[in-house]
C-alpha cells in the first residue's frame, strides 16, 4: 500500500525557485493537510503530485513506484478542485462517469460504482441535473463523487471548501472526515484555513516560502510550534509573542520581560541550551492564561485596553508597553472588567513557548 | 394607509430633452443614408424597363413586376451562358459546405490544442498565424494556383473550397484559441486527470461547450465565403463560378443596353442569403466580426 | 516508463495547421518573393539573372499604372479614415441616446453583410448619369448638381470612397460601440456630477481612454485599404482609363491580363511591403501601449 514520498523536490518558474530540496513523506491512510498562506508553494506541491505541473528536479513516489514522469491519469489519484471543475455540459451522472474515462471498465461496473458514490454522498436524486442547476454544497458533493468513483487509494483536495459559506463548510468538513475514516484512503489536502487543518488532519505540514516549517500531528503543531512562523500562523486569536532576555541558565533558568517581569523557566523543556543575556521571544497562548492571577511561571497585572465578545468566548486585551496581550476569558468575566481597570493574570508552567529571537526557532 | 397616499405627490415624468431630439434626428438622417441604396435597389428590381428609362430612381414601381427576378434567376446572360444567377447560387452552396467543414474542424482543433495543451512552440506558432492573418492574398495567389493545379483541384469546387479554408485558417484558429483559453484551468486539469486523452476531452468536454463560438464562426465564414469574389474568380475556373462572379459578369460585362431591373434583382438575389443570416442572427454576426477584428 | 501520449497528441493534432501555414503561407510568400527576381512570364522560370535581378521592380517604378495605383492608395486611405470618424460619431450618439440602439445598430451595420460586388453594383446604379441620383436632382430643379462621379477620372475615386464608407462605417461603429461600453459607467456619472461639458468629456477623457480601439480600427482599416479590389471591379473596373487602379487590381491584372508571373509577383511583394510598412508600426505602437498600461497597473 502506498506511502507518498517527495524526495529532494525542486521547482523553478523560469528563474524563480519556489521549492528547494523539499522532502516529505506520508504514510498510508494518513490525512495530510498542507497548510500555509497563499503563495507558500502548497498548491504547487499538490499539482506536482497530481502530475499537472512538471517537477524541475527530484522524485515523487507512491509506494515503491516512481511516478514523477507518469501521466496524471496513470498515477492512481483522484482530485477535488477548489472551483469543483465540474464539466458544465454533462449531467451529474455524466460527470461521475467521465471520471472513469481512463479506466477500462465494463458498463455494469461503471454503473455500480456511480450508484455507490451517489448513495454515499446522497446525490442520487440529482443524477440527471446539469451542474448549473446545483447549489454550492451539491456541486461539492458531485466533485467528491467524481473522485470517489475512481476507487483509488489517494485523494487530493485543493482548498475544496473555500467557496462554501460558513455553515456548509462545517458540515462538509465532517463529511470529508467521515469519508476518510470509511474509505481508509490516503488524503492530501491543501488549505489556508487552520480550522480545517486542525479538525481533519492526522498530520499537518505547515508551509511558508516554499519550505515546510513543521510537520507533525495537529496537537504537536499547536502545542509545540517549531518556530515563530508556525506559532503565529496557528491559533486564533494568535499567540502573544513577547520580547524577553535570558537572565540565568542552568536548572534555575529564568528570563525577564521588557518591563522587568521575571519568568520562571525551571520547568521549561529546552531543546537548545540558552545563554545568559540571549534575546528570546516568549509565546503565550491567550487561552492558557489563568485569570485568577495566582501562581504560574509569570504573573502580570496590566490595564485593560479593550474587550471583545466572540460568541461562546471573550477576549480581554491588556496593555503591555506598546503591545497588546490577548487573554481568553469567560464572557461573564469580560463583562465585569472596565477599560482602564487593572487586571491580573498568570501563566501556567508547561504551556509556555520559547523561541530564539534571532533564528525564530524553538528553544 | 390613507395618510400614505395623501403624501404621495407624483413628480412629472422627465420630458424628452432637446439634445435627445437633435441626436435622434441626426441618427435618423444617417439611417436614411444607409437605407437609401437598399430601397433604390428593391424598387428598381420591381420596375419595368419602361419606367426605369424615365429616370425616376426613387419612385415606387407603377406596375409591380416579378419578371426581372425571374429573368435574373434563370435567364440573365453571364458571358456566353444565359442561365441566370441560379447556377452561381448552387455553385456557391457547393463551395460553402466542404469549405466550412474543413475550416471549422481544423481551426477548432488547432485552437483547442494551442489554448489548452502544453505545446512549447505554441507562442511562436500563434505569432506566425497572427502575421499570416494579415498578409494580402495576392502574395500567395500565384503559388496557390500552381499548388492547386498540381493536386488537381484547380478549377473545381474543391479548389475554391480548399483555398477558402486555407485563407481562413489563421484568423479562425486565433478566434477559437481566444475562446478556449477562457475555459477554467481546473476543468481542463480535472479532464486530464480523468481521461488524459486529447481527442476524448475535445469530443466530450470541449466541443459541447463550444456551441456559441461555433455559431459565431460559422456565420462569419458563411458570409465571407458567400461574399467572396476574388478567390471564386481565380480558382473556380469556367464552370464553378460562385454567385458573386456570375453576378459581376452579368452586370459589368454586359453588352448592349443594360436591363437595370434585372441587374438589381440579380444583386438582391446574391445579397439575400447573408442578409437573412444578418437579420435573423445579428447578435452572433456582430460577435463574429468584432472577434475576427480584435483578436485578429 | 509509459510513453506519454498526451505529449504527442496535441502536436499531431496541430500538424495540419502547421503544414498549411508552412506551405500555403510561408512557403508561398517565399516563392513569390523569389519569383519576383526572375524573368518568368506565363510559367515560372527559376533562373535569376544576377545582372538584372531587380528588373521587375525597376519596371514597376517606371510603370505609370503602378504610380496611379499608389496615388489612389493614398487617396483611398485618407478618404477611408472618415469611416473611423463617422463610426465613432455614430457610436457615441447611439451610446449617449440609448433609445433605438438596436434599430440603429442593425441599420448601420447591415451593409457589412453584403458582398462588395453587390455594394459596387448598387452604387454604380446610383451614380448612373442619365437615370441615377443626378437625374433625380436635375428633375428636382437643381440643374447644376453633379452626381455622375464615376465617369470622370477626377471624381471616380471619390465615388468608390463614398461606397466604401457606406459599406464599412457600420463596422467601425460596432468596434467603437463595444469600446465605449467597456468604459466604466461611473466615469459618466462622475463627469455629470463635476459638471464637465460633453465635448470636453469626449476630447479629454473618453477618446484618450479608447486609444486601443482607435488603434485597432486604424490597423484594420489600413489592411482593408491595401486589399481593396472587389469594389473597384464592381464600380469602375479601374476606369475611366486607369484612373481608379489600386495595387491589388494592378497585381491581379499583371497576372491574368498580362500573364506575367514575375511582374505580378513583384507587385504582390510591394503590396506586402506596404502592408508591413503600415501595419508593423501600428502593431508596435499597440504593443507598446499595452506594456505601458500593464506597467501602470502593476
Amino acid at each position: 500500500m502506498p506511502t507518498i514520498a517527495f524526495e529532494h523536490i525542486y521547482k523553478d518558474y523560469g528563474s524563480l525557485r519556489v521549492l528547494a530540496d523539499l522532502n516529505l513523506s506520508v504514510d498510508d491512510g494518513e490525512f495530510l493537510v498542507l497548510l500555509g498562506p497563499s503563495g507558500c508553494g502548497k498548491t504547487t506541491l499538490l499539482n506536482m503530485l497530481a502530475g499537472l505541473q512538471d517537477v524541475t528536479a527530484g522524485t515523487i513516489r507512491i509506494g515503491e513506484e516512481d511516478i514523477t514522469e507518469l501521466d496524471p491519469k496513470d498515477r492512481g489519484l483522484a482530485m477535488v478542485f477548489q472551483s469543483y471543475a465540474l464539466y458544465p455540459t454533462k449531467s451529474v451522472r455524466g460527470n461521475l462517469k467521465f471520471g472513469l474515462a481512463a479506466q477500462k471498465l465494463d458498463r455494469a461496473e461503471i454503473d455500480r460504482r456511480v450508484q455507490w458514490a451517489a448513495e454515499l454522498l446522497q446525490i442520487t436524486p440529482l443524477m440527471d441535473r446539469k451542474p448549473a442547476h446545483l447549489s454550492g454544497g451539491q456541486r461539492q458533493r458531485v466533485a467528491i463523487g467524481r473522485a470517489l468513483v475512481k476507487n483509488v487509494d489517494v485523494f487530493l483536495f485543493d482548498e475544496p471548501l473555500s467557496n462554501l459559506d460558513a455553515k456548509l463548510r462545517t458540515e462538509m468538513r465532517l463529511e470529508i472526515k467521515t469519508l476518510h475514516e470509511q474509505t481508509k484512503s490516503t488524503i492530501v489536502y491543501v488549505t489556508h484555513d487552520q480550522i480545517e487543518a486542525m479538525t481533519m488532519a492526522t498530520r499537518i505540514a505547515v508551509m511558508d516560502g516554499g519550505v515546510i516549517q513543521q510537520f507533525g500531528t495537529p496537537d504537536e503543531v499547536y502545542e509545540t510550534p517549531a518556530n515563530l512562523f508556525v506559532a503565529g500562523f496557528i491559533g486564533a486569536p494568535a499567540m502573544n509573542i513577547l520580547d524577553a532576555t535570558i537572565t540565568s541558565s542552568g536548572p534555575q533558568a529564568s528570563a525577564t520581560l521588557s518591563d522587568g517581569t521575571k519568568i520562571d523557566l525551571s520547568h521549561y523543556e529546552f531543546t537548545a541550551n540558552p545563554n545568559e543575556g540571549q534575546a528570546v521571544k516568549v509565546g503565550l497562548r491567550p487561552e492558557h492564561f489563568d485569570t485568577s492571577g495566582k501562581g504560574g511561571v509569570v504573573s502580570l497585572t496590566l490595564p485593560v485596553a479593550s474587550r471583545e465578545r466572540t460568541g461562546s468566548d471573550a477576549t480581554i486585551f491588556l496593555k503591555f508597553g506598546d503591545d497588546l496581550i490577548a487573554v481568553r476569558a469567560e464572557p461573564a468575566e469580560a463583562r465585569d472588567v472596565m477599560v482602564g481597570d487593572n487586571f491580573a493574570v498568570s501563566f501556567p508552567a508547561g504551556k509556555l513557548n520559547l523561541f530564539d529571537a534571532q533564528t525564530g526557532q524553538r528553544m | 394607509m390613507s395618510t400614505m397616499t395623501d403624501n404621495f405627490v407624483p413628480r412629472r415624468k422627465k420630458r424628452i430633452t432637446g439634445r435627445s431630439i437633435a441626436i435622434l434626428a441626426f441618427l435618423a438622417m444617417c439611417a436614411a443614408f444607409f437605407c437609401i441604396p437598399l430601397y433604390v435597389v428593391i424598387v428598381t428590381s420591381f420596375k419595368t424597363m419602361d419606367q426605369i428609362r424615365l429616370g425616376e430612381i426613387f419612385s415606387l414601381p407603377v406596375t409591380w413586376t416579378l419578371e426581372p427576378w425571374r429573368e435574373a434567376w434563370s435567364e440573365a446572360c453571364s458571358g456566353i451562358k444565359c442561365e441566370g444567377v441560379s447556377a452561381g447560387f448552387f455553385a456557391s452552396l457547393k463551395i460553402l459546405f466542404p469549405s466550412l467543414i474543413l475550416s471549422l474542424s481544423v481551426s477548432s482543433v488547432t485552437g483547442y490544442a494551442l489554448a489548452l495543451w502544453n505545446v512549447r512552440w505554441a507562442g511562436t506558432f500563434m505569432f506566425i498565424l497572427f502575421m499570416c492573418a494579415f498578409v494580402p492574398f495576392q502574395i500567395i495567389m500565384i503559388p496557390m494556383i500552381i499548388l492547386t493545379g498540381k493536386i488537381g483541384v484547380y478549377g473545381t469546387i474543391w479548389g475554391v473550397a480548399v483555398v477558402h479554408a486555407v485563407l481562413a485558417l489563421p484568423i479562425l484558429t486565433l478566434i477559437f484559441r481566444n475562446f478556449y483559453k477562457d475555459i477554467p484551468g481546473e476543468i481542463m486539469q480535472a479532464a486530464i486527470m480523468d481521461s488524459g486523452s486529447f481527442w476524448r476531452i475535445y469530443r466530450e468536454i470541449i466541443l459541447p461547450m463550444s456551441a456559441n463560438i461555433f455559431i459565431v464562426v460559422l456565420i462569419l465564414q458563411i458570409t465571407s465565403i458567400w461574399n467572396d469574389f476574388l478567390i471564386g474568380i481565380t480558382f473556380g475556373g469556367l464552370n464553378n463560378k460562385p454567385m458573386t462572379v456570375i453576378l459581376a459578369n452579368t452586370v459589368i460585362s454586359a453588352t448592349g443596353e443594360s436591363s437595370y431591373n434585372v441587374d438589381m434583382a440579380a444583386a438582391l438575389l446574391t445579397a439575400i442569403p447573408p442578409l437573412l443570416i444578418y437579420f435573423v442572427l445579428g447578435k452572433f454576426f456582430v460577435q463574429g466580426i468584432t472577434a475576427g477584428a480584435i483578436k485578429g | 516508463m509509459a510513453i506519454r501520449w498526451s505529449r504527442w497528441s496535441p502536436q499531431i493534432a496541430l500538424a495540419p495547421a502547421v503544414i498549411v501555414t508552412a506551405v500555403a503561407f510561408i512557403g508561398s510568400i517565399g516563392w513569390t518573393i523569389y519569383i519576383s527576381f526572375t524573368g518568368s512570364r506565363r510559367f515560372p522560370d527559376y533562373a535569376i539573372d544576377p545582372e538584372r535581378w531587380s528588373r521587375q521592380y525597376e519596371r514597376l517604378a517606371k510603370d505609370r499604372a503602378w504610380g496611379i495605383s499608389l496615388d489612389n492608395l493614398i487617396v483611398f486611405g485618407i478618404g477611408s479614415l472618415l469611416a473611423i470618424v463617422f463610426g465613432f460619431i455614430l457610436a457615441a450618439m447611439i451610446e449617449r441616446e440609448k433609445r433605438g440602439e438596436d434599430v440603429f445598430r442593425t441599420i448601420f451595420l447591415y451593409p457589412l453583410a453584403i458582398s462588395l460586388i453587390v455594394t459596387g453594383i448598387v452604387w454604380r446604379w446610383m451614380f448612373n448619369p442619365s437615370l441615377g441620383v443626378e437625374n433625380f436632382l436635375h428633375q428636382l430643379g437643381w440643374e447644376s448638381a453633379s452626381f455622375d462621379w464615376l465617369s470622370s477620372a477626377e471624381t471616380a475615386m471619390y465615388g468608390i470612397i463614398l461606397a466604401s464608407l457606406w459599406q464599412s462605417s457600420g463596422f467601425f461603429m460596432a468596434l467603437m460601440l463595444s469600446g465605449l461600453k467597456s468604459i466604466n459607467s461611473e466615469i459618466w456619472s462622475a463627469a455629470r456630477l463635476d459638471g464637465v461639458g460633453v465635448f470636453r468629456l469626449y476630447i479629454e477623457i473618453i477618446i484618450p481612454m479608447m486609444k486601443f480601439t482607435f488603434l485597432t480600427c486604424a490597423i484594420l482599416l489600413s489592411l482593408g485599404v491595401v486589399k481593396a479590389y472587389d469594389i473597384i471591379v464592381a464600380m469602375t473596373n479601374g476606369g475611366p482609363g486607369q484612373s481608379t487602379w489600386m495595387p491589388a487590381l494592378f497585381t491581379i491584372n499583371a497576372y491574368s491580363a498580362k500573364s506575367n508571373i514575375a511582374y505580378a509577383s513583384a507587385a504582390a511583394v510591394m503590396m506586402l511591403v506596404i502592408t508591413l510598412a503600415i501595419f508593423l508600426p501600428l502593431l508596435l505602437l499597440f504593443i507598446w501601449q499595452q506594456k505601458r498600461r500593464k506597467a501602470a497597473v502593476a
